[in-house]
């Protein structure tokens, strides 16, 4: 066999195999550090410090547990969130990502190294980024062979795609859930393919553990049962799927309970049904091939079909009728709104309004993945070349991630990996045809010159001529109608059709030139990726950084410098109210009780802090009384241009604030005539009197000495007398006014209410028209 | 004389009747909805109402050319005929009026309108179903929910001695054709399953449904954006934002830098002279890199600070 390179011939097969295990094992090395290593870039240009706004109640739950221990962090009660409701926090919270730094802290510390709790939160999220591109090269392996399981690997070590949910400091759920998810579906292949009920149960462990540590395990809980019907449909049953399955979903789901925010969700909720019920269909497609093997009368077998089929139908009809009565709950929301996709926004405005949730234009598919969204399709379709049950699993996987990555950006996340396991296929399929040294033989070229000019039926040997090909689908078909039930049908006629065996490539040239291509594709890769983490993926957002004319960078440190000055100047059991935004953050930094965070469980809690906002200072000085209100915080980036702030996210406090009082807020009020959302003249006079307003423009045009006076968000200019605020004190504005804290007054000592008490100190003489009963006002 | 005054009684009657009996006479002549003109509506919204309204301002004329207000009318009727169904004593507690601007300008001059369509509803202003507090100034329905009947029923529901009841009409048309295809496809069963059967149909479901779905299809849906901007433009400006035709594009894009390299991986090693072999490495390389160059040109389009780029500029 003539080869296009010389290759050693003098090496020994064990020779062989060991340097591939070697290098195999140095490349995985490799890909973990230089998996870690992209994600320290936030630690690196900042500090060693928690992301965000979800990762501080992580961080602050897991201090919980590192200090007093597993049972107090069980049953902990925390009075300080939701005030005066309080949180069972033990008992609303997934546990996983906890435990799993609370045990790496004690197994620390039990070996004597004194690490710091944070440092570990912190560095958490690397650390099983490096567990995730193991996983993946496992799960690829599964699909192709171990050099597809090594690119995969690499790109999911260093895609964006992961990397954004993923840096030092984003110490967040979704850190574990992704090694997780990886981890339970190679378990889940594996025991498909050896038909194990070791690998089933391992599968179900890792399952739990998921289960324990993110809300998307739903996801799993519906991808294996859908994976399962699709291979029963296509009349692919088997024993090994029967074992693997039931062990999975028998042992798994039990597990689950126990987890007590799930509870008994899998018996109760629509989204754990598919997996019962394709359990059950399992169950009577085994007993049906059962009796089938130990009953020859066609009569019998017709008489199990139809019973099948009747069984089916009344299960279905089960369902409908228990879901009806109202014992199995309907979809949750949250999962619904992925189907109907205007269902969030009408029904739950405060899903809609989480910019994660928002669905996903097509750069951002390209800043995630790249060179990946490409190769993805060609993954996809050579698995459909080869269809084995696994590749299966790939293609289902792949048509759902995307359907769900277009509707929400969070889900990208789950549409990463299949899309680097897709692309790895494709990619190391190209490198295989390309760098693969033997030529194939010279003449056979003269053999097909004279023959026709297509190249597909020129091959005697390897595609077959058409007859042989009908021949070979009719016996396939017949095998399947003997065996099989109409199910069985589908894919069995085109079963392995006489796949021809590429030939090959002549010269060397036209290696090198794809070789090259490909080489330099990646190294784009590696430059993208690199580009994306450092300047997108990895601000903290607690701390900002914009950078000096001379290009130094310089740190905007207006949040913390807030926080501190609430835990140093006021006292411990202070309340604060503030978007539900901050709340973990208040909790976390500033060690303040506050109204509503985000947990966001009560929506009439956070609709409650919503109509404060947004009505007028009269309206909402009752309701700041009335809930213990001390202090009251608002984000506001019109000084230096930060656009994530609180008169951006207003709309959405009125929004949720009309869907529980549309009597009292209604958001047209809050646009000019002309239906513009405006702060400067010509604002609404709802807008300007309500209380987020105020406090938001509370003494801003005095910074401007008599200027105009610009938001630098908004683009307006603000009207050179600002609002004055009659109930509310200022008590601190942060360097750059992003953060800006207000004391709520206490009533007048002469029952007087405040604002015509502020009017008598200010020397300005009462109305007589005033009527008397507004005193009174506070009284109720 | 004063036996001709006595004709003229009754007539007179008529003319100064009670004003609710002339509404509910009204409603009934309109088919549940009153033809406002300005002496009607000033009847309608008189200060010492008993009743509350629901006042659909709009201009229908071809002339006005307001589209939106043809989309309207009908969801308008459709609440206002499920309302003309309840009960007498209470549908004449609560009128359901029109407005055109041709026949009434001067009421739109005076509630200082500038677009239609505009629904106001007033509130009663005396007697046992006035507001508690009082505030008797009509309400401004919004539209936020769009023109459909369901949305505007409940928003008046609020306002309705009781809840509208309204319902939408079952779309006969749709189950028809649903039912349709599905008796299509079982009786085209027999012909249609060598194709339902072959793995390659599926591929290509499957890797169209991938492709759209990662070029942001479901944005332009959720977010309803328009196929283009005019005017040759069809690029969105900003990040988080695309255009219909943006979808066809890239898919296309990804599409084929995906044959590409598919050509590669499996029709290519397959030829059997190296000459030809050789043009095709060449030629769908040579594919790949301009359409990659295209596809990063592009995204620089969209994200202005990328600082990347291939042999497009």
């Amino acid at each position: 066999m003539p080869t296009a390179y010389p290759l050693p011939t003098n090496l020994s097969p064990a020779t062989v195999a060991n340097t591939a295990s070697l290098i195999r094992i140095v490349a995985l090395c490799l890909i973990s550090g230089a998996a870690i290593a992209s994600r320290l870039f936030a630690v690196i240009n900042f500090e060693s410090i928690i992301h965000e706004f979800d990762p501080w109640f992580n961080y602050r739950a897991t201090r919980v547990l590192a200090t007093k221990g597993f049972y107090e962090f069980w049953n902990w009660f925390d009075p300080t969130a939701w005030y005066p409701l309080g949180r069972v926090v033990g008992g609303t919270v997934y546990p996983g990502l906890m435990a799993t730094s609370g045990v790496i802290y004690n197994l620390l510390h039990a070996i004597n190294l004194p690490v710091d709790i944070r440092n570990i939160c912190v560095l958490l999220a690397p650390g099983f980024s490096a567990l995730t591109a193991w996983a993946t090269y496992m799960f690829t392996k599964e699909m192709k062979d171990a050099s597809a399981g090594l690119l995969a690997a690499a790109f999911i070590g260093i895609v964006p795609g992961y990397i954004s949910r993923s840096v030092a400091g984003s110490y967040d759920n979704e850190a574990i859930a992704i090694f997780l998810l990886m981890f339970t579906f190679y378990c889940w292949i594996k025991a498909l393919k050896q038909g194990s009920a070791l690998f089933g149960t391992i599968a179900a462990v890792f399952y739990f553990y998921m289960v324990a540590a993110w809300g998307g395990y739903v996801f799993i809980t519906n991808m294996i049962p859908l994976h399962a019907l699709v291979l029963i449909l296509m009349g692919r049953f088997s024993s090994r799927l029967y074992v693997a399955y039931s062990s999975w979903y028998a042992i798994g789901t039990l597990a689950s309970m126990q987890v007590p925010f799930v509870g008994f969700q899998p018996v109760k909720t629509s989204e754990h049904m598919a997996a019962l019920a394709v359990f059950g269909l399992l169950q009577i497609v085994a007993f049906a091939q059962l009796v089938r093997s130990r009953v020859s009368s066609r009569q019998f077998q017709n008489l199990l079909f139809a019973a099948v089929v009747t069984i089916g139908i009344l299960g279905t009809f089960a369902f409908g009728a228990l879901t009806y009565k109202g014992w199995i709950a309907p979809w949750t929301g949250r999962f619904y709104s992925l189907w109907d996709t205007g269902y969030a926004k009408k029904y739950i405005p405060i899903i809609a309004s989480v910019s994660e949730h928002q669905p996903t234009a097509w750069p951002s598919f390209f800043m995630d993945l790249q060179f990946l969204i490409f190769l993805f399709p060609a993954g996809v379709f050579l698995c459909f070349r080869e269809l084995r049950d696994e590749h299966l699993f790939v293609i289902i996987y792949a048509v759902m991630a995307s359907y769900f990555a277009g509707v929400m950006v969070r889900l990208m996340l789950t549409l990463t990996p299949v899309v680097c396991v897709a692309s790895a296929v494709a990619l190391s399929t190209l490198l295989d045809t390309f760098v693969d040294p033997t030529e194939p033989d010279i003449a056979e070229e003269g053999k097909s010159e004279s023959g026709t000019s297509t190249t597909s039926t020129a091959a005697p040997g390897a595609n077959g001529s058409t007859a042989a090909a009908t021949k070979k689908s009719k016996k396939a078909a017949a095998a399947a109608a003997e065996t099989t039930s109409t199910l069985s049908h589908l894919l069995a006629a085109t079963k392995k059709e006489g796949l021809a065996n590429p030939k090959g490539i002549y010269g060397l040239d036209t290696r090198l030139m794809v070789i090259f291509n490909t080489t330099c594709l990646l190294a784009f890769f590696v430059f993208h990726c690199t580009w994306v983490t450092s300047s997108a993926y990895s601000s903290p957002s607690v701390v900002l950084a914009s950078s000096n004319p001379d290009g130094s960078q310089h740190i905007i440190d207006d949040f913390r410098e807030a926080y501190y000055w609430l835990r140093q100047n006021t006292p411990e059991d202070a309340v604060v109210m503030s978007w539900w935004d901050y709340g973990y953050q208040i909790a976390g930094m500033a060690d303040r009780p506050t109204l509503v965070d985000n947990n966001t469980w009560n929506n009439t809690h956070i609709a409650t802090v919503g109509k404060a906002m947004s009505s007028s200072e009269e309206v909402a000085y009752p309701i700041l009384r009335k809930h213990d209100v001390q202090y009251v915080l608002v984000i506001f980036g019109g000084l230096i241009g930060y656009s994530g702030d609180d008169i951006n996210k207003f709309l959405w406090m009125v929004r949720i604030a009309q869907g529980v009082w549309p009597d009292e807020i209604q958001e047209p009020n809050y646009f000019t005539s002309r239906g513009e959302y405006k702060v400067d003249e010509n604002a609404s006079p709802a807008m300007r009197n309500s209380l987020m307003y105020k406090m938001t423009y509370y003494r801003f045009a005095e910074l401007f000495g008599g200027g105009q006076a610009m938001d630098r968000v908004r683009q307006q200019q603000m009207p050179k007398v600002g609002p004055t605020l009659d109930y509310l004190d200022e008590a601190f504005t942060s360097e750059n006014w992003i953060v800006r804290i207000y004391e709520v007054k206490k009533e007048d000592p002469l029952g007087r209410d405040l604002k015509s008490a502020n009017a008598f100190a200010q020397g300005k003489k009462r109305k007589r028209t005033k009527p008397v009963s507004r005193r009174r006002a506070l009284v109720s | 004389m004063k036996l001709f005054t006595l004709l003229f009684l009754p007539l007179a009657l008529v003319a100064g009747q009670d004003p609710l009996q002339q509404l509910v006479k009204l409603a009934k002549q309109g088919n549940g909805v009153i033809t406002l003109d300005p002496q009607t509506f000033d009847l309608l919204t008189n200060p010492k109402r008993t009743w509350s309204t629901s006042i659909q301002l709009t201009a229908l004329d071809k002339r006005r050319k307001c589209t939106p207000c043809k989309q309207f009318d009908p969801s308008f009727n459709a609440v206002a005929k499920a309302w003309s169904g309840v009960p007498a004593q209470h549908r004449n507690n609560h009128f359901f009026a029109t407005l055109d601007f041709d026949n009434g300008q001067t009421v739109f001059q005076k509630l200082g309108l500038q677009s239609a369509p505009v629904v106001y509803v007033y509130p009663a202003a005396e007697g046992p179903r006035a507001p508690a507090s009082g505030k008797v100034g009509p309400l401004k329905y919004d539209f936020s929910n769009g023109f459909d009947a369901a949305p505007l029923a409940e928003s008046l529901s609020k306002q309705t001695p009781i809840p509208i009841p309204y319902r939408e009409p079952i779309d006969w048309s749709r189950y028809f054709v649903i039912g349709l295809g599905v008796a299509a496809v079982l009786v085209t069963l027999r012909f249609s399953a060598p194709i339902l059967q072959n793995r390659w149909t599926w591929a290509l479901v499957t890797i169209t449904v991938s492709l759209v779905m990662t070029s942001g299809y479901m944005f332009t849906r959720i977010r309803s954006s328009p196929y283009n901007g005019g005017g040759g433009n069809w690029v969105a400006s900003g990040y988080q934002n695309q255009f219909g035709q943006e979808v066809t594009v890239v898919s296309c894009i990804y599409g084929l830098l995906a044959t590409s390299f598919l050509m590669l991986i499996l029709v290519v090693p397959r030829q059997t002279s190296p000459s030809r072999q050789r043009v095709q490495v060449y030629l769908w390389t040579g594919v790949f890199m301009i359409m990659y160059s295209m596809l990063v040109s592009l995204f620089r389009i969209k994200n202005r600070g990328y600082p990347f780029k291939l042999f497009l500029g």
